[in-house]
């Protein structure tokens, strides 16, 4: 019963919708599950690069997922300078609890072109009720994005230039995968050395030379928006890259 | 005010390598290094490598020549002109 249930929920579009894959990943979804996942995936909007999508202050008005392309949270000084403090990609969306806030404390911003779905507070708070294993994907995946941000803490206060942007590169490579949208060591990076500098807390000086010191090193290959990963191993030794933290693949069999 | 430069080579593991030592008053104020051609984005402009005390700025701008980088360094100090 349960397999014909999941093999009705096995669409090709659920194979490829990065929502479902991002939440299986974390929890065993059923049939219904997926196709309820897809029905509130369905129809994204395409968002040019450099929209806000939500400001500081906004009351916040339903949660935003990233169907495609690579969004940002950020923070902007008095003086202008901006600090990144997350990457959204594919599968991932805004705070799920953020209708509990009053008014958004960072905006988030597309980094590149988007399809994005604005998803119904209501509609987020009946999935919650009504769906169980989603609920315990959807928090998971708020334990892991915790935990990304503290790795992310750990990049801009201990480690050097090159470090941070090569942990940088690992992590994207693994979520990217994740989702299906790397293709063995490569992924589209759709960012502005302005955006890695605001990333990783350096200048775009420094980024334009870290990024040439790691493709002399012949770890990475950078052609237009797209990384290629050369050295893996010689990669994530540079960063101290330990994957442990994004609990990828980390749901027991069923 | 004194102010004075002094050119040398700093090793910043890059070929942006011609360099000036920023002095006022004796002390060494900052480094500055000329972006080589490498860079998408700046090539022949000046780059505040370090900055010591009210020079130091995370966010520096780039100078288009030493005279641009000695006003910006007069302000930090606190001695616009």
């Amino acid at each position: 019963m349960q397999d014909s249930l999941d093999a009705g929920g096995e669409t090709p579009d659920s194979r490829t919708n990065p929502l479902i894959r991002k939440l299986e990943s974390l929890a065993q979804l059923s049939g219904e599950d997926k196709a309820v996942l897809e029905r509130i995936s369905a129809n994204p909007q395409i968002v040019a690069t450099g929209t806000d999508l939500i400001r500081v202050g906004d009351k916040p008005d339903g949660v935003y997922l990233i169907m495609d392309g690579m969004a940002c949270r950020y923070t902007l000084r008095a003086n202008g300078t901006r600090q990144i403090m997350a990457y959204l990609i594919p599968g991932d969306y805004c705070d799920l609890d953020v209708a509990l806030l009053e008014r958004m404390d960072h905006s988030i911003s597309t980094l590149s072109t988007c399809s994005v779905v604005r998803i119904d507070l209501n509609t987020i708070q009946e999935l919650l009720r009504q769906h169980p294993a989603i609920t315990h994907a959807l928090r998971l995946a708020t334990l892991v994005d915790e935990a990304t941000l503290r790795e992310w803490v750990v990049n801009l206060g201990r480690r050097s230039a090159e470090e941070r942007i090569a942990h940088l590169m690992c992590e994207l490579l693994l979520r990217l995968r994740a989702v299906g949208r790397a293709t063995n060591d490569s992924y589209a990076l759709p960012v502005t050395q302005e955006d890695l500098a605001d990333t990783t807390g350096l200048t775009t000086v420094h980024v334009s030379r870290m990024l040439a010191s790691l493709r002399q090193r012949n770890l990475i290959e950078l052609s237009g928006r797209r990384l290629k990963i050369l050295d893996l191993a010689g990669l994530e030794a540079l960063a101290e890259f330990k994957s442990d933290y994004l609990h990828l693949g980390g749901r027991k069999a069923a | 005010m004194n102010l004075w430069f002094q050119p040398v080579q700093v090793a910043t593991g890059s070929p942006d390598q011609e360099s000036q030592l920023v002095f006022h008053d004796g002390f060494l104020v900052a480094v500055l290094v000329r972006l080589s051609s490498f860079h998408e984005v700046g090539t022949g402009k000046w780059f505040l490598e370090v900055g010591f005390g009210r020079v130091a700025d995370p966010n520096p701008p780039l100078f288009s020549d030493l005279e641009d980088a000695k006003i910006w360094i007069r302000q930090q100090l606190g001695e616009g002109h």
